[in-house]
């Protein structure tokens, strides 16, 4: 039984008398896509600043392949293989689409050469060449990052995450926005990744949590509501009642089954 | 004809003309130009260094008038004082620029925005009173001078900057090569990494860039060049003074960068060719010359903040791609 | 000796009041329109050329103490529009606007008035004696005005419409314009209001300082300082700060260089901006 790419014990973390995140516990397990669900103000997204660095928790733990990253600075944990999208879409506005996933792909060295051509990095160019057809922006590759569709830069921060050829894949909410098309081979995409990369995804459409998760975490007002398979999930109660609303409700989703 | 080759052609000119003033210059206008374009090269390095920090890195200080300082007391002293050759001078005004900057970056990179720019002015000030006390050693405000040491002795034959046309190359194969130095940075991986700092810094901590170490690397690297340029300004005039450690000196730099173009690489050297030839043209009819510069200022921040090299891009790009 | 130590550290305190109006107009700039306003030093300075000029035309300072507000609030509303406003989005550009305004404001009142510095003789001359030291009643004066005028300045704000609009506007901008406060005549007013303060110390100052085109260079690292340390935003500390300051800085020039004083008030502004940014009398803010 290998180590969990991801471990949070009892993380809480309080904005004054706010309870943002109270006393989470989550273990992933090796290739397994977990999601994590849950209504506006639930607290993932700040669990997921928690996770990368941004903030620091008031208490518990959390580890990542057995050691603890609780303190580190966010380029610390990234160095150690775990990647993040963020909520806001946010990438290097005035640089090219291919330049955006350049920087990614050779932040990893540890020297940062001064005088060489960064053209001339035949390594870090492939590496370039490889995610942008991933993510299938090849053709975009000169573009301005700041003028492409929401949909694309969405693409462009999941091969800026990739890019850094990461262990783990903090994404959130990477399809919002995005047109049904784009939704689909992203998803497709997603799926694909999450055979090689342990991928846990903040997700509101539920269609596409319950088509592809393994298991989904759901979150109100900070703590964990219920953990499980998706099916348990689907037929918990409190769940049902605090989220995905009631048969009579209009706005109740029957969870597809897999 | 893209932009890029009437650009090569440009610059090529303009190379073979910085090549050609001793000679050409005195023959078209006054000899005195000489002087003129010799200090435009010099004060063109110091808003380069500003330029480095504001335009690729997107830290805009106003204090590097500090480093500037550094590099030509660094000189003065070291020559008027300790009694060293040209090149132990120069080396110490180096030298003291680039330890200046690593202990004032520790500090003020930790700071963003306006609280850094603030900071950069008070560590100025700091020091600009510093000077002004200890009169003894630098002349306070009125200023030391020095007398010039010999730059090469190859035998016989000696070389010094009292030769105007070797100052002028001297000066000149060190600002270029410092620039050339600039070119190659901006366009290589630290160079990248300082951009995404620059448009993200959020972003670039998440991908795994340490933004206050390389922050502060650039805030070394952009500190010596002010540092080089106040150096060859103090073998220049063979004369420091207090006064060139004021903000205002930092701010004017701060102006003709952003006038000649910020984030580009020969903007501040087109902004300071402006300025000083400017002041040079209006200072013997007018002395109230402050006033057109403050004047451009505002026109350029409110009507063309990319500067003229950014007007002249965007004039270029449309004239190649007419219909 | 003692007696030195004291009409120093007193006329630190008086001139602590009278640089405390005009940080407090650099305050409400910086805090409100978030603008590094590098020309806030010269605008005291043309209330000081302002003063030498109704005294120069009337013979009398008084209508001074009203006019050069006055004009103050006009070139500062003029200017908000002319030069700040179209500038609002690109917020490092605006240190170089206020930085060229500084230029020019420099550079026209050489022109007009002169490079070389004048003296403004008191209107109220003569001095008190008081606890065997003569006060000048000039600068007890000033301080009564400098407070008179600091409290009405913070009486605008808590008791009138516009000041309420002001403290809305840099309490949340967003939802004080869903409110229906018009933000950008609240930018123009405190721009305009930051002058007329800046201006009203001139004129008070003029007296006891010089009138010189470069006054405002000397002042405007002193206010920044109060600003800074007093907390950005946070108005009775910049006062408290600048007399504070102002107060530390009489004293020490009475046994060593004034230069040191200054020295030590600026290593004093790093520290507080490295280690409590958001300045030393967090406690005082509302």
């Amino acid at each position: 039984m290998s180590q969990p790419v991801l471990q949070i014990e009892g993380l809480t973390k309080r904005f004054g008398g706010l309870i943002a995140v109270d006393n989470v516990s989550l273990a992933l397990a090796p290739r397994r896509l977990h999601a994590i669900i849950g209504p506006n103000g639930a607290g993932k997204t700040t669990l997921f600043n928690l996770v990368c660095g941004f903030l620091s928790a008031d208490a518990g733990r959390v580890f990542s392949a057995g050691r603890d990253i609780g303190g580190l600075k966010p380029h610390q944990i990234s160095r150690l293989g775990i990647a993040r999208t963020l909520q806001i879409k946010s990438v290097f506005n005035r640089l090219s689409v291919e330049e955006n996933i350049w920087i990614a792909a050779h932040a990893r060295n540890r020297f940062l050469h001064p005088l060489r051509s960064a053209e001339k990095d035949r390594g870090t160019r492939e590496k370039v060449e490889r995610v942008l057809e991933e993510v299938g922006l090849s053709a975009l590759a000169q573009r301005e990052a700041g003028a492409l569709s929401y949909g694309d830069v969405a693409l462009l921060e999941i091969g800026i995450a990739l890019a850094q050829e990461p262990r783990l894949l903090l994404l959130d909410e990477p399809i919002c926005g995005m047109s049904p098309a784009e939704t689909g081979r992203t998803v497709a995409k997603i799926r694909q990744l999450a055979a090689r990369i342990d991928i846990v995804i903040i997700e509101h459409d539920m269609e596409v949590v319950f088509e592809i998760a393994d298991d989904i975490t759901v979150m109100a007002q900070g703590a964990v509501l219920a953990s499980g398979a998706p099916d348990v999930i689907a037929r918990d109660e409190r769940v049902r009642e605090a989220y995905l609303g009631q048969p009579d409700d209009e706005d109740f989703t029957e969870p597809a089954h897999a | 004809m893209t932009r890029a080759k009437i650009e090569g052609a440009l610059l090529g000119a303009f190379a073979a003309f910085l090549l050609a003033v001793p000679w050409l210059v005195p023959a078209i206008a006054d000899r005195f130009w000489v002087s003129v374009i010799t200090e435009i090269l010099i004060w063109s390095l110091f808003a380069a260094s500003v330029n480095l920090l504001f335009g690729y890195v997107g830290l805009l200080s106003f204090g590097q008038a500090l480093f500037f300082g550094c590099g030509m007391y660094g000189v003065a002293i070291g020559i008027a004082k300790l009694g060293l050759g040209f090149w132990p001078a120069l080396g110490l005004g180096v030298a003291c620029s680039a330890a200046m900057a690593l202990v004032a970056g520790v500090f003020a990179v930790r700071l963003t925005w306006h609280y850094f720019a603030i900071i950069t002015v008070v560590f100025s000030l700091i020091f600009y009173f510093l000077a002004l006390t200890l009169r003894q050693l630098t002349g306070g405000d009125d200023g030391t001078s020095f007398a010039l040491p010999v730059t090469f002795r190859l035998g016989a034959m000696e070389l010094s900057l009292a030769d105007k046309t070797f100052q002028y190359f001297f000066i000149l194969v060190i600002v270029s090569s410092c620039f050339f130095v600039m070119r190659r940075l901006t366009a290589s991986p630290l160079g990248r990494a300082l951009a995404a700092i620059r448009e993200n810094d959020t972003r670039a901590a998440l991908i795994g860039l340490n933004v206050y170490m390389l922050r502060l690397a650039a805030f070394v690297i952009s500190g010596v060049l002010a540092g080089i340029s106040g150096a060859l300004f103090a073998f220049f005039g063979r004369y420091a003074s207090a006064t060139y450690m004021f903000y205002q000196v930092s701010g004017e730099a701060v102006v003709w960068t952003i006038v000649g173009g910020a984030g580009t690489l020969l903007g501040p050297l087109i902004g300071t060719s402006l300025f000083i030839v400017m002041r040079e043209v209006v200072s013997t009819r007018w002395e109230h010359h402050g006033l057109i510069v403050g004047v451009v200022a505002i026109l350029v921040v409110i009507f063309a903040p990319s500067g003229i090299v950014g007007l002249w891009r965007e004039m270029v790009e449309r004239f190649v791609h007419r219909p | 000796m003692l007696e030195v130590v004291l009409v120093l550290a007193v006329n630190g305190l008086i001139w602590g009041l009278i640089i405390a109006l005009i940080a407090l107009g650099l305050s409400i700039i910086f805090g409100l329109l978030d603008i590094i306003n590098i020309a806030h030093g010269d605008f005291f300075m043309i209330g000081t050329v302002l003063a030498w000029t109704v005294l120069m035309q009337s013979g009398s300072l008084w209508p001074a103490f009203l006019i050069a507000p006055l004009i103050g609030f006009a070139l500062g509303a003029l200017i908000q529009r002319i030069v700040i406003q179209p500038i609002r989005n690109a917020a490092a550009l605006s240190i170089v606007a206020t930085f060229g305004l500084s230029l020019i404001l420099q550079e026209s009142v050489r022109m007009t008035f002169g490079p070389t510095p004048r003296r403004i003789l008191a209107p109220i001359p003569g001095t008190l004696h008081l606890f065997g030291i003569n006060y000048e009643l000039y600068r007890l004066f000033a301080a009564l005005i400098a407070l008179a005028a600091i409290s009405g300045f913070f009486v605008f704000l808590h008791r009138t419409k516009v000041g309420m609009w002001m403290r809305a506007v840099r309490h949340d901008r967003d939802t004080a314009i869903a409110m229906g406060i018009p933000a950008n005549r609240v930018y123009m007013v405190t721009f305009a209001l930051g002058f007329a303060l800046a201006a009203l110390g001139g004129v008070v100052a003029a007296p006891i300082t010089t009138v010189d085109f470069r006054a405002g260079v000397d002042i405007l690292p002193f206010c920044f300082m109060a600003v800074i340390i007093g907390g950005l935003g946070n108005l009775p500390g910049t006062a408290a700060a600048a007399v504070l300051l102002a107060f530390l800085e009489g004293v020490i020039a009475s046994f060593a260089d004034p230069t040191y004083a200054r020295i030590t008030s600026l290593v004093l502004m790093s520290v507080v901006l490295l280690a409590r940014p958001q300045g030393l009398f967090r406690g005082l803010a509302r």
